[in-house]
């Protein structure tokens, strides 16, 4: 680009005020600024000794769980909207015949990469029979990659964890 | 001493020959050979010089001088700028350090400061900005090598001669009781030497200031002069657009005048 | 003999030792004061290592040692390996060397020691005692430290780096100047280069410098902080505009060389500004003035001293949260604009107050420190002013080449518009 380009517009810089040109408040403005921070009330949380109040369950997105419903069996139908909804295409199911008459499908194997999940709650959103929630659980961490991969009993066990402190997000439609 | 004599002019000889050959030259042959020839030579330099005395000291100024030498035949036989400036520079680290062995303090610090401080910066902007890419002819072959080579053993073998006419006067103890003596190195030596300029050379000094002022205000006049008559050709060249207006003064230096403050 | 070869050997060891672990412990109370200033707690966990103790963080300077000196070196394919490899070291040996010549304390005395070691009756606290031009010294050795930088930025082959090198040398070129101006003004009051006979002369007058001198103190500390590459001077690694500067290519201990070198930088500029303005180990009514110390005395002075140095290393962190980082021009405007004649004003006024300084207070009847204190106050009080009223940092950086006349934006020239795009006085 040359500065005779005609695309520019050439802007002359305004002048300081008084101020700005004498230095020394703005000097000294900053150096007050800084001083009544460093002496102020520290905003850390010291984690994991003392927590942050807890985050509501109700809308906090951490760690996914696949719940149970009453009669001890997987509440997923392997209908695979979740994986048709998340955009990062990490969970990945396998249907099988169910062995319920109720239902046509369940899953034999369901699996989330929490490395890949971006924690946006689509699959919860997605879920027709709210088998899929997630949690409030955040500081989730793991030794390798593969750790990191929650298969079926991980999640299920993650409700196990998770149910008394938080309760199913939508109510069940009692039928 | 004719062996002492002999040794010397065979080292000179040598170190000529081969820094000769280790100059920049279109094919690189012989560049190990000069580099073998010159490392002799070196050596055999060191080994005549007379001792000053304490081990240490010995020591110390000969890894100084053995620096000093080798920077300096790297700063003219290296083919990158950018090296042949590190090497410069290097050498007059060198310098700085034999200078401070001898007890010339402040002319060692300023050495260091006026050299390599200013100088060689200056040096590495204009060969960074002017050829940051491939090397042009004048960096890959060194012109008048073997004439270079000539001088450098006339100089060297003068030197060589003269100081070694002052060495066999007599022993080194003698020479620093004789300069301690006459206060040469005397503590007060950064104020005697700022009395001998500001007393007997002050003409000179203020001469060579007013020089040097000359020639930066010159320095400015001359560009002055050339932008603007770029600019006013330029201004020719765009035409009827851009006429000279009141009396031959130029759109540019109109508007320069003008500029708003 | 054996002892008076030991005696700086001694120094070194000790000086070098102190200086690293200062160095350790300084990039923590910087992290710390970062956290402060940011209402964060900062690093608070890494104590005496294998246990549960924690001791407020002490142990976290250990364990970035141990992590920068385990990290992988990458030395990367398109840099020039042997610059590159010269370069930190380069800085490194500079930024080490210039504390040849800086004194850490006064004088110890050796009364208690035997008389077989035949010491002197006092030890000097440099390293090297003997050096008539210790203030040269420091301005040669910090023009050699612009090398690694240079080199480094020019080495890596990047065009981060080569931009951080480039405005280093710069800046460092450009602020040597008001550096060396400042100086010259102590250098003139005391008639001395060497460090301990600058801080001799304030003790023995019992006037810091900072008070007859306090232009030469804003300048030289303003030069200080340009040539320590401290916020708000840090352009040569300016992290928003280049990466990391002139070291984004380094890794491991070449970029630990890189780290340590800055904060030696900012540790000599420090001892300096104590040194030469701020009275270096005298305390009114603590430390007294004379050569004659006794055991005590000369513990304190070395306390006195060092304390000081670690309230300017204090302001210096504060500064960096301080105030923003200056544009390019704006530095540049700042060192030739205002430093640069404020320094020689500033020389001038001391070298004028030499000549003229005691029949004048003897005029006035004030007592000569008192009158240069007063009467250079207020050329740093008329230098400020003048600086205000004439604004020399103000740009215009519109191109020079045909720039329409102010209140005619707009309008038609005589011949069509001039060959440029739109000028506009308006503020955008």
């Amino acid at each position: 680009m040359k500065p005779d380009d005609q695309k520019i517009t050439w802007v002359r810089e305004p002048r300081l005020g008084p101020t700005g040109r004498s230095f020394l408040p703005l000097f000294v403005q900053g150096l007050m600024t800084t001083l009544r921070h460093l002496f102020r009330r520290k905003q850390t949380v010291q984690s994991p000794e003392t927590r942050h109040a807890s985050p509501d369950p109700l809308l906090y997105r951490g760690v996914h769980r696949l719940n149970w419903d009453d009669q001890g069996r997987v509440k997923c139908v392997a209908c695979f909207l979740c994986a048709t909804a998340c955009p990062s295409h990490c969970i990945d199911i396998i249907a099988a015949e169910s062995p319920w008459p109720d239902r046509e499908k369940y899953p034999e194997s369901f699996t989330i990469d929490e490395l890949r999940c971006i924690f946006c709650g689509m699959c919860e959103e997605a879920c027709p029979v709210d088998a899929i929630e997630l949690t409030s659980f955040y500081d989730l961490s793991g030794k390798s990659r593969e750790e990191m991969i929650f298969d079926k009993e991980k999640l299920l066990s993650v409700y196990d964890q998770t149910k008394n402190t938080e309760p199913m997000r939508t109510r069940r439609i009692e039928r | 001493m004719p062996h002492l004599l002999a040794i010397s002019i065979i080292a000179v000889v040598l170190g000529a020959v081969g820094v000769a050959l280790m100059l920049p030259r279109g094919a690189a042959r012989g560049r190990l050979l000069g580099g073998l020839l010159g490392a002799v030579a070196l050596g055999l330099t060191l080994s005549q010089l007379p001792r000053v005395g304490q081990w240490a000291n010995d020591a110390l100024f000969l890894v100084l001088a053995a620096v000093t030498v080798v920077s300096a035949v790297g700063a003219v036989t290296f083919r990158n700028p950018v090296y042949c400036a590190i090497w410069f520079g290097q050498s007059l680290l060198g310098v700085a350090g034999l200078m401070l062995v001898a007890g010339a303090q402040f002319l060692a610090v300023a050495t260091v400061v006026i050299y390599a401080g200013a100088i060689l910066v200056t040096f590495l902007f204009v060969l960074m900005l002017a050829q940051p890419e491939g090397r042009a002819a004048y960096d890959r072959v060194s012109f008048e090598g073997p004439m270079a080579a000539a001088t450098g053993i006339v100089i060297v073998g003068l030197l060589s001669i003269t100081i070694g006419g002052v060495l066999s006067a007599g022993p080194m103890e003698h020479h620093s009781a004789q300069a301690m003596a006459t206060g040469v190195l005397a503590p007060q030596h950064v104020a005697r030497l700022g009395d001998e300029l500001f007393g007997r050379h002050l003409l000179a000094v203020e001469v060579a200031g007013t020089l040097l002022l000359v020639a930066l205000v010159g320095a400015a006049v001359i560009v002055r002069l050339a932008a603007d008559r770029m600019s006013d050709r330029q201004s020719a060249a765009d035409g009827a657009s851009a006429p000279t207006l009141r009396g031959g003064r130029s759109v540019a230096a109109e508007s320069v005048a003008d500029r708003p403050s | 003999m054996i002892v008076t070869l030991l005696e700086p050997l001694l120094k070194i060891v000790l000086l070098l030792a102190a200086l690293m672990t200062a160095c350790a412990y300084l990039v923590l109370v910087e992290r710390w004061m970062a956290a402060w200033v940011q209402d964060r707690l900062g690093p608070n966990r890494v104590g005496i290592p294998l246990t549960r103790v924690r001791l407020f963080g002490l142990g976290q300077p250990l364990a970035d040692g141990i992590k920068l000196l385990t990290k992988a070196q990458i030395t990367p394919s398109h840099v020039d390996k042997a610059l590159f490899i010269v370069a930190p070291m380069a800085i490194f040996v500079a930024a080490l060397a210039a504390f040849a010549v800086i004194p850490f304390g006064s004088v110890i005395p050796t009364e208690g020691l035997p008389a077989a070691w035949r010491l002197p009756k006092q030890i000097s606290l440099v390293v090297a005692p003997g050096m008539d031009v210790g203030m040269v010294y420091v301005y040669a050795v910090g023009s050699v430290a612009v090398y690694g930088v240079v080199l480094g930025g020019w080495a890596s082959n990047d065009k981060y780096s080569f931009l951080g090198g480039m405005r280093s040398s710069a800046q460092l070129i450009s602020y040597e100047l008001p550096l060396g101006l400042g100086i010259l003004g102590v250098v003139l009051a005391t008639g001395s280069l060497r460090l301990d006979a600058i801080i001799h002369q304030q003790a023995a007058s019992g006037a810091w410098n900072v008070f007859t001198q306090p232009l030469g103190f804003v300048v030289f500390c303003v030069a200080g902080f340009a040539e320590a590459a401290r916020l708000p001077f840090d352009l040569p690694e300016a992290e928003q505009e280049l990466v990391g500067g002139y070291h984004t290519e380094y890794s491991g201990i070449k970029l630990v060389m890189y780290m340590v070198a800055e904060f030696l930088h900012m540790i000599t500029a420090s001892f300096l500004i104590v040194i030469l303005f701020l009275g270096g180990w005298h305390l009114w009514g603590v430390t007294g003035a004379g050569n004659e110390v006794s055991w005590p005395i000369a513990l304190v002075r070395i306390i006195v001293l060092l304390g000081k140095v670690m309230v300017v290393i204090l302001f210096f962190m504060l500064a960096r949260w301080s105030w923003p980082r200056f544009r390019f021009d704006q530095l540049m405007d700042i060192g030739w604009k205002v430093m640069i004649p404020w320094g020689l004003v500033n020389v001038v006024a001391i070298a004028a107050w030499i000549e003229f300084g005691g029949r004048l207070s003897a005029v006035v009847g004030l007592s000569p420190i008192v009158a240069m204190a007063l009467g250079n106050g207020c050329v740093l009080i008329l230098c400020w002013l003048a600086t205000v009223v004439a604004d020399p940092t103000s740009i215009d950086n519109r191109p020079r080449r045909a720039l329409p006349v102010v209140g005619q934006v707009g309008q038609p020239r005589p011949g069509g518009n001039p060959p440029c795009g739109k000028t506009t006085d308006r503020v955008l």
